[in-house]
């Protein structure tokens, strides 16, 4: 269980991130972090292994202050997967890359080895296993980052923006496996900008802006909501924009609707069929 | 590294941040000049004390002082190994003038770089018919360097997601444990060079050969002022030293 408390962060001390975030989230549970650039989401979720420490307030991994604890121990929890893979990758191979993590979190060789065949195998790139990280596309050095970081085991996964540079089937694909992972019980973290992905895959979204929570619940509401949307510059889901449309010609069908299924019932009742 | 900023840019307006580079350049040479002609207390406490209220003047003693405090480490080390190691007859003093003559050489460069703004140094430099490719380079590299300290606090902490220590460890390992943060730094930056050349040749770099400048700096009577001045000073300065010599109050040394 991950708990802050009133926390706040500034940057060299005086340039504000975060400004007194609260917050719980419990084991098992899926979470997307969204909001402007410069909202504090990144700063958010460095602090979660240790990163940051908080200038004000508390952050609790599992019942303990992180500030008793370094940042190796913490990845052994939360596994943190950035933004952009070039500031991690290394070593001459992709196998390498993903056994390194493995060994400086004290895992022994076969094991290492072990899971980084799985994992490589999970992701779908066992065939780059010998290839150089740096010969790799920006999507699939994307995906070896996320292999080092799936390959421990964490049983917290927080995760930078990884849709970026992804095409839809790989970001169909990601989503699958992240509630895949979420359903064999781990809590999935993820900061992204993509109103389509969070509504797919994460059943809570956190709202940020200013370095503040403005908005935390059920991701459905939370993005139907006209003003976290403003607040947070995105745009609502395509299908409660849908919703809204169908609104207007028929007041019956409820506009806060996000999901495909929700759109399809409701035109299918429109025009008299359905089971 | 905190000493290193007393070499960079302070947005402020001054009289001294005002004039031209070259002039500046100008004092700044002769101020450096003298305090390598000068290895005794007393005419480098005189050249100190006249640049520091030149430094209040350009609003940036506060950024001297700090700077001065980061490099206390390396001027202790100076005082203490050449008090015990130099075969002079005062080894205190000479030490003493050792540091003073670091701290005045300092000061007189960073008058220079306190104030002149890079695109300003670049475009002095073209205007010395340095040829713009070479003066775009340089300032471009200084440019950057705040750039890459940023990108190496990422790398370090994306590696420190991973279970690199870098802290802990003896010397090899501490060593070894650079490798992680050097390779994605030179990788990323050779990535970042070559994007940014396509961009800049996109935008038309190198296209024209008399390419023109939207602003010149032009040389105006207190830059004439300037480089007179600091002329005046190097011809005494050489003239003291090399035909007068050292009046003996000038020669004054501790007994140690």
């Amino acid at each position: 269980m991950i708990i802050l408390e009133d926390v706040h962060y500034a940057y060299d001390g005086v340039y504000p991130a975060l400004r007194g975030v609260s917050l719980q989230i419990d084991d098992g549970e899926s979470v997307a972090i969204m909001g402007t650039n410069g909202a504090g989401k990144t700063t958010l979720i460095k602090h979660l292994n240790g990163l940051l420490r908080p200038d004000r307030g508390r952050v609790f991994i599992d019942g303990v202050d992180t500030s008793t604890m370094s940042v190796a121990e913490l990845s052994r929890i939360v596994g943190l997967v950035w933004q952009n893979p070039d500031h991690q990758l290394f070593l001459e191979s992709v196998e390498k890359e993903v056994i390194f993590g493995l060994k400086n979190l004290g895992f022994s060789d076969e094991e290492a080895r072990e899971r980084c065949d799985v994992t490589l195998r999970d992701l779908g790139i066992e065939h780059l296993a010998q290839r150089s990280p740096f010969t790799l596309s920006g999507g699939e050095r994307k995906r070896v980052t996320l292999a080092c970081v799936l390959a421990t085991e964490p049983r917290v996964l927080a995760l930078d923006e990884p849709t970026i540079g992804q095409d839809a089937l790989q970001k169909a694909r990601l989503g699958a496996m992240l509630q895949a992972m979420n359903a064999s019980g781990r809590t999935v973290i993820v900061v992204t900008h993509d109103v389509e992905f969070a509504v797919e895959n994460f059943n809570r979204t956190i709202a940020m802006a200013d370095g503040r929570i403005v908005a935390d619940g059920p991701t459905r509401s939370v993005l139907s909501n006209d003003r976290v949307i403003e607040q947070c510059s995105l745009s609502p889901p395509q299908m409660t924009l849908t919703a809204r449309a169908l609104n207007r010609l028929f007041p019956d069908v409820p506009t806060r609707l996000a999901f495909v299924e929700e759109v399809e019932s409701q035109i299918v009742r429109l025009l008299g069929g359905g089971e | 590294m905190s000493f290193l900023e007393v070499f960079q840019y302070t947005r402020q307006d001054s009289v001294i941040h005002r004039l031209d580079p070259r002039s500046k350049f100008v004092f700044s040479g002769t101020c450096a000049a003298i305090s390598l002609m000068f290895l005794q207390i007393v005419p480098l406490t005189i050249l100190l004390f006249a640049l520091i209220p030149l430094l209040a003047v350009a609003k940036s003693l506060g950024r001297w002082m700090r700077s001065m405090r980061g490099l206390l480490g390396l001027i202790l080390f100076i005082m203490v190994f050449n008090t015990l190691f130099a075969t002079v007859p005062h080894p205190l003093s000479y030490s003493i003038a050792l540091t003073l003559r670091l701290i005045a050489l300092m000061t007189s460069f960073s008058l220079f770089f306190l104030t002149v703004h890079p695109d300003d140094l670049s475009q002095a430099l073209i205007q010395l018919h340095v040829k713009f490719e070479f003066a775009f380079a340089m300032s471009m590299a200084m440019r950057y360097v705040p750039t890459l300290a940023q990108e190496a606090y990422a790398i370090m902490d994306a590696q420190k997601a991973r279970g690199v220590e870098l802290d802990k460890g003896n010397l090899l390992r501490r060593i070894k444990n650079v490798i992680p943060i050097i390779v994605p730094l030179i990788v990323v930056s050779i990535r970042r060079a070559l994007s940014v050349a396509e961009s800049m040749e996109s935008r038309g770099f190198g296209a024209s050969e008399n390419r023109t400048y939207l602003e010149r700096l032009q040389f105006r009577r207190g830059d004439w002022a300037v480089v007179l001045v600091s002329l005046l000073l190097l011809a005494s300065a050489v003239y003291i030293r090399y035909w007068l010599g050292l009046p003996a109050w000038m020669m004054w040394e501790l007994p140690l």
